[in-house]
């Protein structure tokens, strides 16, 4: 039985070529496959190991009719999963499909490039998914393997070894990157040329619109970056850090919902935010979200700066933007953790945070009525039904937890009375369903709370695991009020830098099992620390910082002709360079042919008669015929003519060597003269 | 000559028509050597179809990365970028540097073909990948791989039409490596020449008798009185009587008596003796009667108008004969 590996060894060029552009291509699809439909991923990776399996038992590939038939399907399942054949998800689809069916007839080399070129489509798609740098790194490697099966295609003589080609396509790379560098440096950065379609938006994470629970639970498990915060000074408690996101007040028994109030809108209660002590200055690179939505630290009164967008404030405090945010946002903020907001006195449109469905929660609304009844309440504003409430949360047996369970219809009724466990989510949706069945207008918040420092550059991250949901509550004389009932259930998870940990996967497990928590955590605070550089870099470099990088060059006010100039400065200057090197390249003469010239020359001065080209053999000898035999000079002169000679024999390695000893003997020679 | 077609009708086909002439023109200022060096000024480079589909892949990838503002798009663009643009350099490098030398063809047969033998010299570090040569305008490549520092040898045929001296057709180089994106070529006229024979006749006759030796005629006693010398192996065309069958018996190969009759008749071939008329048809002839005298070890010699080679035998005589019958 032949070992597999030898058999591999064995297998024709073809074969061998055809397995590692298989290879190649599954590497590029390999990332995809959470995004495509279940049916593309399974019928593409059967349609390549049919074709692997063709090329390893040289059987000849199928007939074109099957390759028809495969067509007419995947485009009929492709139209019947997408709808439609145009757009982002279903030009992926039909890329992956394409790709995988091209396989089956590569047979001459525009076949190759045909995959070559899908290929590079597909590359790009992943952009739209993540840019991180583990993806730039993926995508690296995908290059490599696409140029060294080119290069592979381009070497038509024997069966040339792969590391060959692939040595010639990282050599390659490695020449092309310093013009990647200077284009993307100067490339000037345009505003889309016309509309990104809608669902280049789709099916990325974040804090949503709308709150159902069990949302936030799979945001929590999400270990990725909703963005990154550059204090200026010393940065706030942590207690203090809640960045604002939607702010839901309607509730219809299943989900939150921003306000739909039977108000018009200039009838609604104002903002009126009022701001005191010292604001916390910060700047913010904020992860696409997709959404329109600013994060920023409670209370912002002031619009933060940055470019490309517009932004507002809405009445309920939060910020927004025109468009949604695709791309890396960067934007500086000053936020006053010390604020008021909300009418003081009742107004029209409070009402609305009292609304609840009718029908839902018959033991929540039991529970507010006997309390209500209670006479130690009687007089009370609210303070201390919320203190109350806050103290049954602490001391009735409640549980902060990821993992719940599912929910019923009324979900308020099981929290309090049956599961007694949750997180932030369910405890602020029961918390304000029971603050409104006690009359006191409240609504539910979302954002972000907390995040940590990274001890390697200083930044802040904030994650999506830190999505949070707390409440406000509208207290008389003091306008709305924030009240976290999550921080009464578990402390730790508010205001600390304990971050709940998500549990891990099958792969980090046994990569990470073994390393100590500290260690982990330093690995993974200087790999956050990477990725920021990554983020703030590349992925961040605007038309700003271009511009920004024209002003340190030295130009007076940029602009993007300047950009232009610029490059086409360079590619001239370049061009220059190589028209100079060709011409020296020319010109450049071989060192040992320099080094007997000289020699020759020294000899005429001294009336050798020499006859042109002669070899230093012929020298040697027409000196000492000249100057006799025993004439030192001429012994010493012939000993190093003849080293000369046998050095131009020598190995190129040798060659290289001992030029230079020879050529510092020829200046302490002493030539007769 | 077989390497200058003749030119499309010019109003038929008026472009291919000046095509064509521009290409004649453009050859026709090649020089003539044997020795090529490849340099700027003679290797030419442009895009392939796979390049030109490469360019359209870049544009489509840069207007995304514009239109979804992906910077790591953009980084991706640039890098294939800046690798076409050194698969550029490369494939031009290729070629350009690279020395061919023509290595002198053998004269043959018309009809057969004649096998160029052309040396490249690589005196570049590193391996030169990809390199194929072609006559110009044909399709047959001969591939080949130059290790750094060192030599390799490639080979192209062609098949001349017509007897005669014939200059060694133009010759073409190309390359396509690394990505196959440009096309890197040069045309070569080697200055050397093909001798091209007659083609032999297949089945042509017994050759003509000998002529009595001249000045010795009236000497020479009448064909089978000769003095015996010896004998010898049989060689075709042997008369009969010559055989020595008793020995022919015994051991078991056929054996014939070695006379000095032969040799006081010399073997002349003439344009006469065919007994052809048309000139191709005579010098085929002849060209077979010189191959099949030589098989037979006899001295021959060749009268062809003004020229005479005196009888002879042997390789020199041999080429001496096809060379004068190739010329006249």
């Amino acid at each position: 039985m032949l070992n597999p590996l030898h058999h591999l060894r064995l297998l024709p060029r073809d074969s061998r070529d055809t397995l590692f552009m298989l290879l190649v291509i599954a590497w590029v699809v390999l990332p995809q496959v959470s995004h495509l439909p279940l049916w593309c991923s399974l019928l593409s990776g059967a349609v390549m190991l049919w074709r692997g399996w063709l090329a390893v038992t040289l059987r000849p590939l199928p007939s074109r009719w099957w390759l028809w038939l495969l067509l007419v399907l995947t485009v009929g399942a492709t139209l019947f999963t997408h709808k439609t054949l145009l757009g982002r998800d279903a030009g992926l689809t039909l890329i992956v499909v394409l790709l995988a069916l091209k396989t089956l007839e590569l047979r001459a080399r525009r076949d190759a490039f045909v995959v070559f070129f899908l290929s590079f489509f597909m590359m790009l798609s992943n952009f739209f998914f993540s840019q991180s740098l583990l993806t730039a790194g993926a995508m690296l490697i995908a290059l490599l393997g696409l140029l060294t099966a080119l290069v592979n295609a381009h070497m038509p003589v024997g069966k040339p070894p792969l590391l060959q080609a692939a040595r010639i396509a990282g050599s390659m790379t490695l020449l092309g990157a310093p013009i990647m560098v200077l284009l993307f440096l100067l490339f000037p950065r345009l505003a889309p040329l016309w509309g990104v379609p809608s669902d280049a938006m789709s099916g990325r994470s974040g804090l949503s619109a709308t709150m159902q629970v069990g949302n936030i639970a799979s945001l929590a498990l999400d270990d990725s970056i909703a963005m990154r915060i550059r204090f200026e000074g010393a940065p706030p408690r942590q207690s203090d850090l809640y960045f604002r996101g939607p702010v839901l007040s309607s509730f219809d028994g299943r989900s939150w919902q921003p306000l739909r109030s039977g108000l018009p809108a200039q009838l609604r209660p104002l903002p009126h935010l009022q701001v005191q002590g010292a604001p916390v200055n910060y700047q913010v690179t904020l992860e696409p979200n997709q959404r329109p939505w600013l994060l920023l630290l409670d209370a912002t009164p002031n619009a933060p700066l940055l470019t490309g967008f517009e932004a507002r404030m809405t009445p309920e405090l939060q910020w927004l933007v025109e468009r949604p945010i695709t791309d890396l946002l960067r934007y500086t903020a000053r936020s006053y953790p010390d604020f008021s907001h909300g009418p003081l006195r009742p107004v029209a449109g409070l009402q609305d945070y009292l609304e609840l469905p009718i029908g839902f929660n018959p033991r929540t609304l039991q529970l507010a009525a006997e309390m209500r009844r209670d006479p130690r309440y009687a007089a009370d504003d609210g303070t201390q039904l919320i203190a109350a409430v806050l103290q049954r949360l602490r001391s009735g047996g409640y549980v902060y937890t990821l993992e719940p369970g599912v929910y019923g219809r009324d979900s308020a009724d099981e929290f309090w009375f049956d599961r007694k466990e949750g997180f932030c989510e369910h405890i602020a949706s029961s918390f304000v369903i029971l603050l409104r069945a006690l009359k006191l207008p409240a609504r539910v918040v979302t954002g972000y709370q907390g995040g940590e420092q990274n001890p390697v550059d200083g930044f802040w991250t904030v994650r999506q695991s830190d999505a949070h949901a707390w409440a406000e509550v509208w207290l008389n004389g003091r306008g709305w009020v924030r009240v976290d009932p999550t921080a009464a259930v578990a402390p730790g998870r508010v205001g600390s830098l304990q971050r709940l940990q998500a549990p891990r996967g099958v792969i980090t497990e046994a990569l990470l099992g073994n390393v100590s928590p500290a260690l982990a955590l330093n690995l993974r605070a200087v790999w956050d620390a990477v990725n920021n550089r990554w983020n703030q870099s590349v992925l961040n470099y605007t038309q700003r910082t271009q511009l920004n990088l024209l002003k340190d060059l030295g130009f007076e006010s940029p602009s993007w002709e300047d950009l232009i100039y610029l490059l086409i400065g360079i590619v001239v200057l370049a061009s220059l360079g190589g028209a100079a090197w060709t011409l020296w390249e020319r010109l450049r003469q071989d060192p040992w042919l320099r080094l007997l010239a000289q020699a020759a020359k020294r000899l005429q001065k001294a009336g050798v008669q020499l006859a042109p080209n002669s070899p230093p053999r012929r020298m040697a000898e027409q000196l000492s015929a000249q100057l006799g035999p025993e004439h030192p000079a001429a012994q010493r002169i012939g000993d190093w003519l003849l080293r000369l000679e046998a050095l131009r024999y020598a190995p190129p390695a040798a060659q290289h060597s001992r030029l230079p000893a020879l050529q510092r003997e020829f200046k302490r020679l002493h030539w007769p003269t | 000559m077989s390497v200058a077609p003749s030119l499309p009708h010019p109003l038929l086909r008026p472009m291919a028509h000046v095509r064509a002439q521009f290409q004649r023109w453009w050859q026709a200022r090649l020089p003539l050597t044997d020795i090529f060096t490849l340099t700027q000024r003679n290797v030419y480079i442009l895009p392939t179809r796979p390049g030109l589909m490469l360019g359209v892949t870049l544009l489509v990838l840069l207007v995304a990365s514009i239109n979804y503002q992906l910077n790591l798009g953009y980084l991706l663009t640039f890098l294939l970028a800046g690798c076409s643009l050194v698969a550029m350099q490369v494939c031009h490098a290729t070629l350009r540097g690279l020395t061919m030398h023509l290595i002198a063809p053998y004269p043959v047969f018309t009809g057969a073909t004649a096998i160029i033998g052309i040396n490249l010299e690589n005196r570049r570090q590193s391996t030169r990948f990809g390199i194929g040569l072609a006559l110009l305008g044909s399709d047959h490549w001969s591939w080949t791989d130059v290790p750094a520092q060192a030599n390799a040898t490639v080979h192209v045929a062609f098949k001349p039409e017509r007897r005669g001296l014939h200059r060694v057709p133009a010759l073409t180089a190309e390359t396509h490596f690394p990505l196959g994106t440009f096309r890197v070529w040069t045309v070569w006229r080697p200055a050397a020449q093909v001798l091209v024979y007659p083609a032999p006749e297949p089945h042509a006759p017994a050759l003509p008798l000998g002529e009595p030796r001249a000045g010795d005629a009236a000497a020479a006693p009448g064909p089978g009185s000769g003095d015996y010398d010896g004998i010898r192996a049989y060689r075709r065309g042997d008369p009969l009587k010559l055989v020595v069958w008793k020995k022919a018996a015994r051991a078991n190969e056929l054996v014939s008596r070695d006379t000095q009759q032969v040799q006081r008749h010399e073997l002349w071939l003439e344009p006469q003796k065919t007994g052809l008329s048309q000139p191709e048809q005579q010098l085929s002839r002849l060209c077979a009667w010189v191959l099949q005298a030589e098989q037979q070890g006899l001295d021959y010699g060749l009268r062809l108008g003004g020229l005479e080679i005196k009888p002879a035998h042997g390789e020199a005589q041999k080429r001496r004969c096809l060379q004068a019958l190739a010329l006249c």
